[in-house]
């Protein structure tokens, strides 16, 4: 069967650039204190809804998801069979899914969204594990 | 006690986690607004990072007592002890609102004891 994600996961696996981070000692120690910092940059950014924050929200989301990227990259065929990821990776479709509710459903979307966030949180940590 | 080898201590992390992104994502807001960077009306976020701080102490001290000799042998650990001492004490005492050296002092504690913290996993033996 063919599957972009595992086609994705197997050309970054053949990079040199992975070789180079999976092998290197502050590499993904670093990308995942980035990844952690901008988890409470983007929780931060959530708890206030005045849209002057809107650049401030987004730019924490893009480092999240920058950094999300390149540590899938430091080990993607490892990631792409971990259940775990794929749960989380599921999770965020959902997310983005959701974003799409229109405006009259803002209870529902909220409550969706903080059940949704926090079970990507678990799901990441399973990561960890299996 | 532990808890290493049970759906217990990923729960107790993720908890961990999200009193992180309370906490600290609401501290440094609101020195970021003190420091005039960004800019928002509306209540302070003093309840979510209280609340959050207490999600993360109690969690932090469960994790710590599941295997306490690991965890002080840890570099990384000692480290992110020491800041976190200093970031807490100066949380409660030079950090007030309106005054920028507080907040400036605040923001690099709480990032540094951020960064160390996720460095323990990393310096696991």
């Amino acid at each position: 069967m063919f599957s972009p994600l595992l086609q994705l996961a197997r050309s970054l696996q053949d990079t040199s650039f992975r070789f180079d981070l999976s092998q290197s000692t502050w590499g993904v120690p670093i990308i995942g204190a980035i990844h952690v910092l901008a988890i409470a940059w983007f929780g931060g950014s959530v708890l206030v809804s005045d849209p002057r924050l809107r650049r401030f929200r987004w730019i924490g989301l893009a480092i999240l998801l920058l950094t999300g990227f390149l540590l899938f990259w430091s080990q993607p065929l490892r990631l792409y069979y971990s259940l775990f990821f794929r749960l989380k990776m599921l999770l965020l479709v959902l997310i983005g899914a959701s974003a799409l509710l229109p405006a009259r459903h803002a209870r529902l979307s909220m409550g969706l969204s903080l059940a949704l966030w926090t079970a990507v949180i678990l799901a990441s940590r399973g990561i960890a594990y299996r | 006690m532990s808890l290493e080898n049970s759906w217990i201590f990923p729960v107790v992390e993720s908890i961990h986690v999200m009193g992180l992104a309370a906490f600290v994502g609401a501290t440094v807001l609101e020195d970021l607004r003190t420091l005039e960077v960004v800019h928002w009306n509306g209540a302070s976020l003093k309840p979510w990072a209280h609340s959050g701080l207490a999600a993360l102490l109690l969690t932090g001290f469960v994790m710590f007592l599941s295997d306490a000799a690991r965890y002080l042998h840890n570099p990384a650990f000692q480290v992110k002890l020491a800041l976190l001492v200093a970031a807490l004490a100066a949380h409660f005492t030079v950090r007030r609102p309106g005054r920028r050296s507080g907040a400036i002092v605040s923001l690099i504690l709480w990032t540094c004891v951020t960064l160390a913290a996720r460095a323990i996993i990393d310096f696991d033996v």
